[in-house]
């Protein structure tokens, strides 16, 4: 009966807050509320017996990914200034759009997707997770971790070129960080 | 124990949320907001099975999709933060560089 009540709980606490990151003006409003929505969906894993990727949701995620999208909305200053509003054809569209898909994908999830087998036990700590991501998915494990790196790159590559850019200092020399890429590749 | 269905339609109700958001903003950041809570359904779908039939390799997916979506915030902000100091604007409708 406890589980029930924080199911409720917290997938209310998810949904509205996710709400409040579509629909408010502010984005950095928007981030402190996608935090709270992902918070309550850490608490959802716990419910799933999920403890070691619930804690590594509000570290990665409410951790790390949302303090990056706070970090570049201060920095780009983008708190005080006004979005205009889309147009009223495509607010329409939307708004049905997702209210049709919501509508299919629930009426579907009835149809098939109840199931009357109670979930068996199931042992998902890190233990196993480590065992299976060391022995069946290192391949894909040590992909994972050259993508990251080739996304530190991009990212280096992507933003330091325009503030070099930006200040005139890199103007004369705008092709030579795209020339060093090259030869690092 | 809580059936899964009920996680199932959590996570669809997660993500058309994540889909308006995307139709209907134009705040580049925002956009990216939405994508990350449709990325966090899909998580939630992927888990909800991973109990239902007792396998581990949902849980992976999991792990495997955090770390691409890290992976793909960093780059999309430092495109944000690259057309910011091209445009003045993160406006969606404004990123028409590559328009003909």
């Amino acid at each position: 009966m406890f589980e029930y009540l924080v199911f409720f709980v917290f997938a209310a606490m998810a949904i509205i807050f996710a709400l409040v990151v579509i629909l408010h003006r502010n984005p950095v409003v928007g981030a402190l509320s996608l935090v709270v929505s992902f918070f309550s969906l850490a608490v959802m894993y716990v419910l799933l017996e999920a403890p070691f990727l619930a804690a590594l949701q509000v570290i990665v995620y409410a951790g790390a990914i949302m303090v990056l999208f706070l970090f570049v909305i201060m920095l780009l200053n983008l708190q005080h200034r006004h979005e205009p509003s889309t147009r009223p054809v495509q607010q329409f569209l939307g708004y049905t759009g997702a209210a049709a898909f919501l509508i299919t994908i629930v009426y579907y999830i009835g149809k098939y997707a109840v199931y009357t087998m109670p979930a068996g036990p199931f042992h998902a700590d890190a233990r196993s997770i480590g065992l299976a991501l060391f022995q069946a998915y290192v391949f894909p494990f040590e992909m994972v971790s050259i993508l990251l790196l080739a996304a530190i790159v991009g990212a280096l590559l992507l933003s330091g070129r325009a503030i070099g850019h930006r200040t005139g200092i890199g103007t004369e020399t705008t092709e030579e960080p795209a020339g060093k890429a090259e030869v690092s590749r | 124990m809580i059936p899964t269905t009920w996680f199932l339609i959590l996570g669809a109700i997660l993500f058309s949320i994540g889909v308006c958001g995307v139709l209907t903003r134009r705040n580049g950041i925002t956009i990216f907001m939405s994508i990350e809570l449709m990325v966090n359904a899909v998580n939630l779908t992927f888990l909800a099975y991973a109990r239902q039939f007792n396998q581990l390799h949902g849980l992976i997916f999991v792990f495997f999709i955090m770390a691409i979506a890290a992976a793909e915030a960093a780059v999309g902000l430092a495109i944000f933060i690259s057309l910011f100091h091209h445009r003045e604007t993160i406006d969606v409708d404004e990123a028409n560089l590559m328009h003909w």
